[in-house]
């Protein structure tokens, strides 16, 4: 299961936060814990350089993208692997829809569209879709082209 | 960083940066969603508001029941619009909102009209929404559309309706289970995703039927898979069947290995990890099915990306707990990962590395890890330090190196837990490893200087105590116990005090210096310190009086009270104050019988600060003292040992009676711990009558009657038999508990005069040759059989027959024999086929045997063991081999 996908910005505030599984009181706790994680080591790292943690059973993978950073927490089927193919897509998917390594500004201006990316990408804690042009279309309700 | 918390509304950047979101706030923005009820709608403007909606929920705003329904039925209006954009966001908006089971009817007649649409979208978007938000009477309607999308030609309509499927497989599983068919046909469908998602549920709806699961792996292994995902997927259910199907095959190729084995080959990096951790996971794995598993991740250990570091560094540590030998050859390489800037995979390669690495490699990774272990949290830190520990058990050599570091880590900041296993860890070096005694002394003497836990403190004052006398000059320690008694408080202090007597009871040089330190000690403001220092002095002579002798003050300072503390106790409060002043000697020594028994309480591993393991126990010592006490049996000797009790009779019986079996060299000794626990009966003339037909070798010499046993008040009665000389007598005796009972009348307390004979059967209680044997470890066990005559060493090879594994052979063996395993040699691997238990003991006649197991397991259970014993005594060697072959 994919039990959490998180957007915040530079400073640590949240943009988007999507949890599957975890209890409400848990949420919190979470996003304290990513944020605190992203804060000690996403300093000066590269644009899509993934990083990795694990905490008690589950996994973690986050990255940064522009003034964004982005973490995603996964258990069993969902390990250190499985999560690194999910966030390679929605960092791919976030770039396709700014257009580039997005700033705070951009990412807000693109907010709902990022909205709809994320809802094709992982729905209820499964990755559903992994290709970014099919996402594309998608998200304009375009039939796939490749099949 | 800032607060992580806060929401983007207080955006710092007032000029071009500023958010989109500035100054939003929920109500303004539900009062915007009136816009949805405009009869002429603006997709532009409803879209810009749903995103509004959806960065509030996004950062975890919640609507009131009202307010969601309120949204949820604006919502549902813009269906009526047919802007592309705006449909996309509704579906996203309904899901987020997930309205109420009596609402949703709203909008399932649109969504419905969506899932039957020719637009392929609109009907994969209708098969998410109306999955998420309905409920199991709604989904009988629509089954008939989502078995249709599960083989739908567009891949997103097919896979919408799979992934719909594994959800719904949660709540409703009898329907998802007639999709059977369709999701088949979906496995073989050429659009990867399509696979990925129906081999996910299919493998959900057939997980409890073995056979489907094992010809759904056979039937893929041999076809196409088309995305590295599933191709993962499939890796895993290949490697349940293996684990599954692990009874039914014994000889020959292990069932798709082959294909796993082809997986270390694949183009994807996901699916080679996945298929070497399968191979690793492989049960009873050999080490040529291991060693293309390992070669493919130790070339990950330097891969670039941090992930395939992390995955191949955590399954490598894995494998080391198993196959430690398995793992060496990527040492250098996880050498360089210690300094990985991501802290998870350092930890996991040190704590690697310490499990495989050898003697020579010690010092330059202890460097490593010295770098490392202020930037990682305390729970790791301890995962180091116990990996250390048994580290410089393996290597005692390497003790100054090891002990220094574990010094210098002392020394930094710390909570208790990770403070106190440091201590444990210098305590056990000190203990088994002779040379390291000094220098580990002097670094705990640092440590309470500066300690701020009363617990760590009091415990190491106490171990100095003991081992600090023994040293070449204990006078360097005195200044930093007497510290202690100006800086700390009453614990420490009165604990400083006793330490500081035992110095001055050992080394009579140092005797008057200490009698000075412990006069100042008399002017304390706490009552129980002035009370030891004056204890002390008086013990020690310091008053010029006739000191008691030597020994009686070491026996008073280091010996355990002979008397059980809860006799103390009771005697203690019974004492009225009188001119006749209490008489320790008047407290009874019986031990009270205790309530938990051999079979019961497996014995704790004495770990850390406790009584060190070559010690005879306090109890021994306390029994040995009872003995010799009474002059039937005081004349046999040196008690070589004493079993823990063995119950003879049930819970919450009439007569509680216990057994503690007492081995001499010639004889042996039952004591029989009795309680009566009726109130209203005294017994008297208690005697268990013991046959002992089925114990050739043992006859009896001598009984000891209990002459009266009142109610709830513990009492003995003893037997005693002589046995052959030379071989360990073993042999079963039956025992029956005799007695005259007499009523006791509750009012009074009072016992009639007349009392009647009675019996009560007790069960049966044996001899075995463990019996014989003392528990005793070696800190070394290498250079103990070493260090014994191999002239003298006896081996043989056993067949055990058929067993349930290799653990439990292992363990009835090490029962058989009664011996210490030494270094944690008798945990046996989960899948091993093969194991070494090495154990050492000494043998009635204090004879020091080591034994050295070698077992195999082979297809059937079947285990065979070489057994070699070396001991001080080659007779003794022979005895353990009949132990063996007669066990």
């Amino acid at each position: 299961m994919l039990l959490a996908v998180l957007f915040a910005n530079s400073e640590g505030n949240i943009l988007v936060e999507r949890f599957n599984g975890v209890p409400a009181e848990e949420r919190l706790h979470w996003r304290s814990f990513l944020v605190k994680l992203g804060a000690e080591n996403l300093k000066g790292a590269k644009n899509e350089e993934l990083l990795v943690a694990c905490h008690k059973s589950v996994y973690i993978v986050y990255t940064v993208l522009g003034d964004v950073s982005i973490y995603v927490v996964g258990k069993d089927e969902y390990d250190e692997l499985a999560l690194s193919e999910v966030i390679f897509v929605i960092t791919s998917a976030v770039k396709d829809v700014c257009g580039k390594p997005p700033t705070e500004r951009v990412f807000l201006d693109k907010y709902g569209k990022i909205c709809l990316c994320l809802d094709e990408i992982v729905w209820k804690g499964y990755l559903e879709n992994t290709d970014k042009e099919r996402i594309k279309r998608l998200i304009r309700l375009k039939p796939p082209v490749d099949f | 960083m800032a607060q992580p918390f806060a929401k983007k509304d207080d955006d710092r950047d007032e000029e071009a940066e500023y958010s989109p979101f500035l100054g939003i706030e929920k109500g303004a923005v539900l009062q915007e969603a009136r816009v949805f009820h405009d009869p002429q709608l603006d997709p532009r403007r409803c879209s810009q508001v749903i995103t509004k909606l959806l960065y509030l929920l996004n950062q975890g705003e919640t609507f009131t029941k009202v307010e969601a329904t309120e949204v949820f039925f604006a919502v549902t209006k813009l269906f009526q619009s047919r802007d592309i954009g705006l449909r996309r966001m509704v579906y996203l908006m309904i899901k987020e909102i997930s309205p109420s089971s009596d609402e949703v009817i709203m909008v399932t007649s649109s969504l419905m009209k969506d899932m039957t649409s020719r637009t392929d979208v609109y009907r994969a978007n209708a098969i998410r929404v109306l999955c998420q938000i309905t409920d199991g009477t709604l989904l009988g309607q629509i089954e008939r559309y989502l078995k249709q999308a599960i083989v739908d030609k567009n891949p997103v309509v097919a896979s919408a309706a799979l992934v719909s499927g594994i959800h719904i497989l949660q709540t409703n599983p009898e329907i998802v289970k007639r999709w059977s068919n369709e999701v088949q046909e979906a496995v073989q469908s050429r659009a990867a995703l399509v696979q990925f998602h129906a081999l996910a549920l299919l493998h959900q709806i057939r997980q409890n039927d073995r056979l489907a699961v094992s010809k759904l792996v056979t039937s893929l292994t041999r076809g196409t898979v088309r995305s590295p995902l599933a191709q993962c997927l499939l890796v895993r259910y290949a490697s349940q069947v293996i684990r599954e199907s692990a009874n039914n095959f014994q000889t020959g190729e292990r069932p798709f290995y082959d294909y796993l084995e082809s997986c270390l080959r694949h183009k994807s990096e996901m699916v080679i990890l996945e298929a070497a951790r399968a191979i690793t996971e492989l049960s009873g794995v050999t080490n040529r099915e291991l060693t293309p598993a390992i070669t493919v991740l130790q070339l990950f250990l330097s891969s670039s990306k941090p992930v395939l570091r992390f995955a191949a560094v955590r399954t490598l540590n894995k494998v080391a707990m198993t196959h430690p030998m398995a793992v060496t050859n990527c040492n250098i390489d996880m050498e360089s990962l210690i300094s990985d800037q991501n802290r998870s995979i350092a930890t996991l390669a040190i704590t690697t590395l310490l499990k495989t690495g050898n003697e020579s490699s010690v010092d330059r990774l202890m460097k490593q890890i010295t770098n490392f272990m202020s930037d990682i949290a305390d729970e790791f830190k301890i995962v180091v330090v116990e990996a250390i520990r048994s580290l410089c058990i393996k290597f005692p050599l390497k003790y100054r190196s090891l002990m220094n570091f574990l010094s210098n880590i002392l020394r930094e900041e710390g909570g208790f837990e990770y403070k106190k296993a440091i201590v444990d860890s210098i305590v056990i070096l000190i203990r088994d490893i002779q040379e390291a005694k000094e220098i580990g002394l002097l670094h705990l003497c640092e440590f309470i200087e500066d300690c701020e836990f009363t617990y760590l403190s009091t415990q190491i004052l106490h171990f100095l105590g003991i081992e600090g006398p023994k040293t070449a000059d204990p006078s360097k320690f005195i200044r930093y116990i007497y510290n202690r008694v100006h800086l700390e408080n009453a614990t420490v202090r009165a604990c400083a005090v006793t330490t500081l007597a035992k110095f001055g009871a050992t080394v009579d040089s140092l005797k008057p210096r200490i009698i000075v330190l412990l006069r100042r000690c008399l002017f304390d403001s706490d009552d129980e310190v002035r009370d030891r220092a004056t204890l002390y002095l008086n013990t020690l002579g310091a008053d010029g009086s006739v000191a008691e002798t030597d020994n009686d003050v070491k026996e008073f300072l280091f010996d355990s009270l002979d008397i059980p503390l809860v006799n103390l106790e009771t005697s203690l409060r019974n004492y009225e104050p009188s001119d006749q002043p209490f008489d320790i000697n008047s407290v009874p020594k019986e031990i009270k019988a205790q309530p938990l028994a051999e079979k019961k309480a497996p014995g704790k591993k004495p770990i850390g600060l406790g009584a060190p393991p070559t010690a005879p126990s306090a109890a021994v010592d306390a029994y040995d003292k009872l003995l010799s006490s009474i002059p039937e049996f005081a004349s046999y000797g040196k008690l070589f040992k004493s079993s823990a009790p063995v119950e003879l009779t049930e819970a919450e019986t009439e007569y509680a009676v216990n057994v503690v079996k007492h081995i001499f060299d010639h004889h042996v000794l039952f004591q029989y711990n009795c309680t009566n626990t009726i109130p209203e009966q005294l017994l008297e003339n208690v005697t268990v009558v013991v046959d002992a037909s089925e114990a050739e070798e043992f006859s009896e010499v001598a009984s000891k009657p209990l002459k009266s046993l009142p109610y709830d008040s513990p009492g003995q009665t003893f037997v005693a038999f002589e046995k052959t000389d030379g071989v360990p007598a073993v042999g079963k005796f039956s025992n029956v508990l005799k007695f005259i009972v007499k009523e006791v009348d509750p009012t009074t307390g009072e016992a009639e005069e007349d009392g009647v004979e009675d019996e009560y059967q007790l069960e049966d209680l044996e001899v075995v040759a463990a019996d014989y044997m003392q528990k005793v470890g070696v800190s070394n066990f290498r250079n103990a059989w070493e260090s014994m005559d191999p002239e003298g060493e006896r081996v043989d090879e056993y067949g055990l027959g058929s067993r349930e594994s290799l653990a439990e052979a292992v363990n009835a063996v090490v029962n058989l024999l009664g011996m210490q395993p030494c270094e944690g040699t008798e945990a046996v691997p989960s899948n091993s086929r093969s194991h070494t238990c090495l154990l050492s003991g000494v043998f009635i006649g204090n004879v020091k045997v080591l034994v050295r197991l070698s077992f195999g397991i082979s297809g059937q259970n079947e285990v065979a063991m070489k057994l070699a014993v070396r001991s001080e005594d080659e007779n003794v060697s022979n005895t353990i081999h009949e132990i063996v072959a007669s066990g």
